[in-house]
């Protein structure tokens, strides 16, 4: 059913929350999240093309690099991306089939590739880009929140957290239950201030990034441009240039 | 957006049968259809039938698993692809049971009734599969009060234009169609310039610092995720130079809509209808065409913006 659960009392808000501020941008996350999946209950995640010129492939979880600067400092933001498991989801709405869910008792945003058609409808709707064609299967695949670690009761209640939170080596990573205001990630929002990536489209995300402390350290100044077509030198120069330049 | 050719004969060929089956219930609501017109009628939605059911299956092309195409049909209550699929099923019934019954007892009651929810049945698909693009919040080009009235309008105009050199074929002469037509190619016109004139003057959804959650910074892409292009960048990447945009947006505007009005206006002036009936039919199908390639082609996704691409 692809119309959007009514939220029950009580039921759980699972969801990531990402601090932007200590991700270092290592893929780490994005590495274990693959092997895990390729793996586990959501079956193999296709590779195209992997020891050739153009390797590419299904990945639920892709980490990307800024160079950004603000208030006249600069530094460098790593942006993990990867399915926000949107209270708004308009890629569950828009799918024909009912393949597209959203789980009433914990929020997860997930694919029945039993059912999927493969329109890729889905892909246009989500403004993440967090849904990714699996060119083998012809179904669409999507980070699942490790689904099938949470809520594993065979492993150890500390284990039961998502691959890409296990891994990464800068506890930049945190998992928990976003409806509970008493939840470890529920309070790291309060302290730090959560953020929801692109907030004006209205989807409403789940999972949050504490966004990156103000950098305090001023970047160097842009170097003064060199003077030019002044004394000799720089007309020789000028000529030297034309003439090799033909 | 990536343009697919499936999705570009689906919107063109079901715009083109839906359209001519909106005309031929508007006549028979109105109560317009001679009782001569039998042949007409029966050719009519035998050749708009064509079209849909033309579009209808190339569209099953663009699906990875055409074997569960029928799942398709039950999430009309959320989905905009799911109501146009059951709608475009629909309609086929009534447009058959409203070529009998006029074939049966000339104008009646029935008739207009039938007409009549065939003009509504067959715009409504065309309204379900504008709304497939006009709901998509990521594409500023598409989300807007523009995308839902252009494809009703591009409906209507292509099916004047097939309903006109349809005519002209059976009985010889277009009659009021070709003015109709020259119209519809006229509004048509305007609507396409109007669409262009605010996709240009757009802002975008974001800008990259904002959609990293630094709105009042600058940035700019450093690493991207992966070297080579992926799923998302293929579909929602695809960009098209200005340059050549330009160039096909004249070739959509002279193609699609201008020699249209012109031949359907010597068409009405009874000027060799046959031929120019004919000919604006080729010409608006070959200049909608492009005007739908560039519908997609021309559309940025949001999701771009994080690989620093412009959107």
């Amino acid at each position: 059913m692809t119309m959007l659960p009514e939220r029950a009392p009580g039921a759980k808000k699972f969801g990531l929350v990402i601090d932007l501020d200590t991700c270092v941008g290592c893929h780490a996350c994005a590495v274990n999240c693959k092997e895990w999946n390729t793996g586990g209950e959501a079956g193999i995640l296709p590779d195209y093309d992997q020891y050739g010129a153009q390797p590419d492939g299904v990945w639920f979880n892709r980490i990307h690099s800024y160079e950004t600067e603000e208030g006249g400092c600069s530094r460098t933001v790593n942006l993990p991306r990867s399915c926000l498991h949107c209270e708004d989801a308009l890629c569950v709405t828009v799918c024909p089939t009912g393949a597209s869910y959203k789980r009433v008792e914990d929020g997860i945003v997930l694919v029945d590739t039993d059912k999927c058609i493969g329109c890729q409808l889905c892909a246009w709707a989500c403004p993440y880009g967090a849904r990714e064609l699996d060119e083998k299967a012809g179904v669409m695949r999507k980070c699942t929140l490790c689904i099938d670690r949470i809520h594993d009761e065979n492993l150890p209640p500390a284990e039961r957290e998502p691959a890409c939170v296990a891994t990464c080596p800068a506890r930049a990573r945190h998992f928990g239950d976003l409806a509970d205001p008493e939840s470890e990630v529920s309070k790291l929002l309060e302290a730090r201030g959560g953020l929801d990536l692109l907030s004006d489209l209205g989807y409403r995300p789940t999972n949050k990034y504490l966004p990156p402390r103000r950098a305090t350290i001023p970047s160097a100044p842009a170097p003064a441009p060199s003077p030019d077509g002044k004394g000799l030198g720089a007309a020789l120069l000028k000529l030297l240039d034309k003439a090799l330049s033909r | 957006m990536r343009p697919a050719t499936s999705i570009l004969l689906l919107t063109t060929a079901t715009g083109f049968g839906f359209g001519l089956l909106a005309w031929l219930g508007a006549y028979a609501t109105l109560g317009l259809l001679p009782p001569a017109a039998r042949v007409l009628l029966a050719a009519g939605i035998t050749v708009s039938l064509i079209f849909a059911s033309f579009g209808l299956a190339a569209s099953v092309f663009h699906l990875e698993r055409k074997e569960r195409a029928w799942r398709a049909f039950t999430q009309w209550q959320s989905s905009w692809l799911s109501r146009e699929g059951v709608a475009a099923v629909l309609i086929y019934p009534v447009a058959i049971a409203f070529g009998v019954a006029f074939w049966r007892d000339g104008q009646s009651l029935w008739v207009r009734l039938l007409g009549a929810t065939t003009l509504i049945g067959s715009l409504g698909t065309v309204y379900c599969t504008a709304m497939i693009y006009a709901s998509l919040k990521p594409v500023r080009q598409w989300h807007n009060a523009h995308t839902a009235p252009d494809y009703l309008l591009y409906a209507l105009f292509s099916g004047a234009v097939l309903f006109a050199a349809l005519r002209t074929v059976v009985l010889g002469a277009p009659g009021a169609m070709a003015s109709v037509a020259a119209g519809m190619a006229a509004v048509a016109f305007v609507a396409k310039r109007a669409y262009w004139r605010h996709i240009d003057q757009q802002a975008p959804l974001a800008t990259l610092a904002a959609a990293i959650g630094m709105p009042n910074g600058k940035a700019r892409a450093l690493d991207a995720p992966h070297f080579s292009e992926n799923f998302i960048l293929r579909q929602m990447g695809f960009t098209i130079a200005r340059r050549h945009a330009a160039r096909l947006r004249r070739l959509a505007l002279g193609i699609g809509f201008a020699l249209p009005l012109l031949l359907e206006g010597m068409a009405s002036l009874a000027v060799a209808p046959r031929a120019s009936t004919l000919l604006a039919f080729a010409c608006a199908a070959l200049g909608l065409l492009i005007e739908r390639w560039l519908f997609f082609g021309e559309a940025t996704h949001v999701s771009a913006l994080y690989y620093g691409r412009r959107v």
